[in-house]
């Protein structure tokens, strides 16, 4: 139990008082496979007697829907569009991070400020003013960054979404070529997150395997982190192998 | 490992990008920027109203931009405060996406075409209103650095029970935000709008001196305060972009032409049989 800890100047409204739960944030690029990762674990989080909430990005009930209305014009320039997701950002905070982490819950997070910080400086925008902007975030209790290469990226977007117009920096990079500015965007983001994940002690997982790899590996990584939640070391080992569920 | 608490990174860790940044202050456009400030009922908006048609009249091209009226953020903004979701920080972070907006769609395109552009309210509403919320200053300052300073901010000083006798407002038409209701001064609307413009009155006086806004005194005749207005834009006018001649009805008349077809478009003349 710890008291919060915010990037910059801690936000108003945000009372002092220690948060007994976890906050546990997974990163990485568009179609690493964050979500299926996120599902799994609050499953495994479940089995394990932790009480979970998941959120992600565009989920506030603030600014989720203008956000999307607004992806949709033609008008949309980066900064709005960034302040548009550090609202949402902030409205999740406050309604379902916040009071998770008040009540003692572990609050799984798909994607935090580092997305959007990424998103942000492949456009352009200055770092003073991103790092600025999203001080009013709380510290994680763990980030996991999943590191994945271009080689095994491409196949994983192709064989579910294929090359989405935002997650191919259709909207800032000069070519036609789809399939050239995704690789081109995605380099970018990756390199950004690499940075970050320097910046900020991530904990990297190598997401190029096959899901049970991957999944374990996340498992190994967040153990430690709830473990002192738990009353007795025993509770957790009455699960069996978290792979078995994905049998 | 303890992951480092600030966002601010070494600049020998961060990826080169390309210049010039977004966000970051531009300034030396051509256009001009004049902006006005006040609490509700100071008549801020009278007046920018009347330098405007002055303007026009003197056939200079001008833009007019208000607060809050950008087309990409208002959904998000009328559904926050109808529902009353929003808190200090999404109050503050929802205002600077419409500024964002307008500056990048509306703002700065004209600056920079040379036209005078007016905004009714710019950042320094933002500033005093978000700070009586609580939002630290500093965060706010940098918050809204990508603004294009203004070439003239005026700020329409009067006192607060002068202002409340010009709205007169019932409890009724006082909205939620508007009143201030959501700092919890006072559960009663009009009380707490009172003890809100207050607390506002009182940061604009801060803001003034830090950015160098002009004092108007909004106690004064609106024709005085308007003539004195103008002596101080006037100075600030030279150069900026005009009008070309009205467009259709020149060319008509050079050419000895009537305008029927012009007439009909605008339905000046009815249907045509």
């Amino acid at each position: 139990m710890t008291a919060p800890r915010f990037y910059g100047e801690p936000p108003p409204g945000i009372a002092s008082a220690e948060l007994p739960g976890r906050l546990i944030v997974i990163e990485g690029t568009d179609g690493v496979g964050r979500s299926t990762h996120v599902a799994l674990l609050k499953e495994w989080l479940e089995a394990r007697g932790y009480a979970v909430v998941n959120t992600g990005l565009r989920r506030s009930s603030l600014a989720g829907r203008g956000i999307e209305r607004a992806k949709r014009g033609n008008t949309l320039d980066p900064l709005t569009l960034n302040l548009l997701y550090a609202t949402d950002f902030w409205d999740r905070m406050e309604r379902q991070i916040l009071p998770a982490l008040r009540a003692g819950m572990v609050a799984l997070v798909d994607r935090y400020i580092f997305s959007l910080i990424a998103r942000a400086r492949v456009r352009g925008l200055s770092a003073g003013w991103v790092e600025n902007l999203f001080g009013f975030a709380l510290v994680p209790d763990l980030v996991v960054y999943l590191d994945i290469d271009m080689e095994h990226l491409v196949p994983r977007v192709l064989s579910s979404t294929g090359f989405d117009y935002w997650e191919s920096g259709q909207d800032y990079l000069p070519s036609p070529d789809v399939y050239r500015n995704f690789v081109e965007h995605q380099t970018r983001l990756m390199a950004e997150f690499r940075r970050l994940a320097t910046q900020h002690a991530f904990t990297t997982v190598d997401a190029r395997g096959p899901i049970p790899e991957v999944f374990r590996a996340l498992c190994a990584e967040i153990e430690p982190v709830v473990q002192s939640m738990a009353m007795f070391e025993s509770m957790n080992h009455e699960v069996s192998d978290p792979l078995k569920m994905l049998a | 490992m303890a992951p480092e608490p600030r966002l601010g990174g070494t600049a020998a860790g961060r990826a080169p990008v390309p210049k010039p940044e977004l966000a970051e202050p531009v300034t030396g456009l051509p256009g001009r920027l004049i902006i006005v400030e006040g609490i509700d009922g100071s008549g801020k908006s009278t007046q920018l109203d009347l330098l405007r048609k002055w303007l026009v009249n003197q056939g200079y091209l001008v833009i007019f931009s208000e607060w809050n009226s950008s087309p990409i953020v208002k959904s998000t903004t009328r559904r926050g405060k109808k529902l009353q979701l929003l808190s200090p920080m999404s109050f503050s972070l929802i205002h600077a996406a419409d500024l964002a907006s307008r500056t990048y769609s509306q703002i700065m395109p004209a600056l920079q075409a040379g036209a005078i552009v007016l905004a009714d309210r710019y950042v320094y509403t933002a500033y005093v209103r978000d700070t009586v919320r609580g939002v630290n200053r500093a965060w706010l300052r940098r918050l809204y650095s990508f603004a294009v300073p203004p070439t003239l901010a005026f700020y329409f000083d009067v006192p607060l029970d002068e202002a409340m006798k010009r709205i007169s407002v019932g409890r009724s038409e006082l909205k939620y935000y508007e009143a201030g209701m959501d700092l919890g001064l006072s559960r009663d609307p009009a009380e707490s709008f009172r003890l809100f413009q207050g607390l506002i009155r009182r940061e604009y006086e801060q803001v003034i001196g830090e950015f160098g806004l002009v004092r108007m005194d909004a106690t004064e005749s609106l024709v005085q305060q308007q003539q004195r207005m103008r002596e101080i834009v006037r100075p600030h006018l030279e150069g900026a972009m005009r009008l070309p001649n009205p467009a259709a009805e020149d060319p008509l008349r050079v050419a000895g032409l009537l305008g029927h077809h012009q007439a009909e478009r605008t339905g000046a003349l009815g249907p045509t049989p």
